[in-house]
């Protein structure tokens, strides 16, 4: 789903998509596992890849979502939000409790 | 290239498989550049790049195994998809699953057909026997008290159900093995890297 979600930024190349999740995200992937991922997402026509010379003087393989799966990836992230707005109705209770009986114990 | 960056590549192609000679040769030049890009960074030795990807076989297997469901979910032979959920059945309990249901019923539509084809040779002993023991499909234990239904009919019927049950398994197991390919996209790695990113 991260890798999706990260495409779904824009286009990017298997390292950029790691280091992005872990600035934006604090997601930090195994770096090998990432490849596998993507080239599954590639046979499932979810991404797209091309070759790019970049200015390090060697090719990356950049991928960009497919309009498939740009739907997946509205899908998903309806999907992660509704889920996270009802966990985050379960835990606010549980934090403002927290703090009620905090502030009582002084 | 450096020699363990070589030796990586090397053992990685050779540990690829289930795939075209261009789409290893992409897959092997992707991580070359992978490595190259990462060794650029400062305080960043070759060796800690190469074990951050895991090992060469690790990292084969993970493309082998989506290979394999790929070619699984296409695939229509019994053997073939038996061998696949063997494989994917010590990946997790969702491939556990999935083993024993084809197991059973390949089992089972072969245990049919065995039959339907021993009837010609033990026609007094194999049928569909109703007795005081209940029904038999197949050689009972004791036919005393016994009787025969389905006579001559035996083996057809016999082979129909045997290839009801190998057609009716092989749906399911296609059927099925989009869960496993979902259950699959879990990150390996560190616990605080354990986040379903797929």
């Amino acid at each position: 789903m991260a890798v999706v979600m990260a495409l779904a930024l824009g286009r990017n190349y298997g390292l950029g998509i790691l280091r992005l999740l872990e600035e934006n995200s604090n997601l930090v992937l195994s770096e090998g596992t990432i490849y596998p991922i993507l080239n599954r997402l590639r046979q499932d026509a979810i991404v797209d890849s091309t070759w790019v010379e970049s200015e390090l003087g060697h090719p990356r393989r950049y991928y960009v979502l497919t309009s498939k799966g740009r739907e997946r990836a509205i899908e998903m992230a309806n999907t992660w939000l509704q889920l996270a707005a009802g966990l985050e109705r379960l835990a606010r209770p549980v934090v403002g409790r927290k703090e009620d009986n905090h502030d009582g114990s002084h | 290239m450096t020699g363990p960056t070589n030796q990586y590549l090397a053992e990685l192609r050779t540990a690829l498989s289930g795939m075209t000679i261009a789409e290893r040769e992409e897959v092997v030049e992707e991580i070359r550049t992978h490595i190259q890009e990462r060794a650029t960074q400062p305080g960043m030795p070759i060796e800690e790049v190469l074990r951050r990807l895991g090992p060469a076989a690790e990292l084969a297997r993970d493309y082998n195994n989506g290979a394999l469901l790929r070619r699984a979910s296409r695939s229509r032979s019994p053997w073939f998809l038996l061998r696949a959920t063997y494989h994917w059945a010590w990946t997790g309990i969702h491939g556990l699953v999935i083993f024993f249901l084809a197991l059973i019923g390949y089992f089972t539509g072969a245990a049919f057909i065995i039959l339907a084809f021993l009837k010609p040779l033990f026609p007094e002993n194999i049928g569909f026997w109703i007795g005081p023991d209940g029904a038999v499909f197949g050689m009972p234990a004791s036919r005393h008290g016994a009787t025969e239904l389905l006579g001559p009919w035996f083996t057809q019927v016999a082979i129909l159900i045997g290839i009801g049950f190998l057609i009716a398994t092989t749906i399911a197991v296609r059927a099925l093995l989009p869960k496993l390919k979902r259950s699959h996209r879990l990150a390996r790695g560190t616990p605080e890297t354990a986040a379903r990113i797929a």
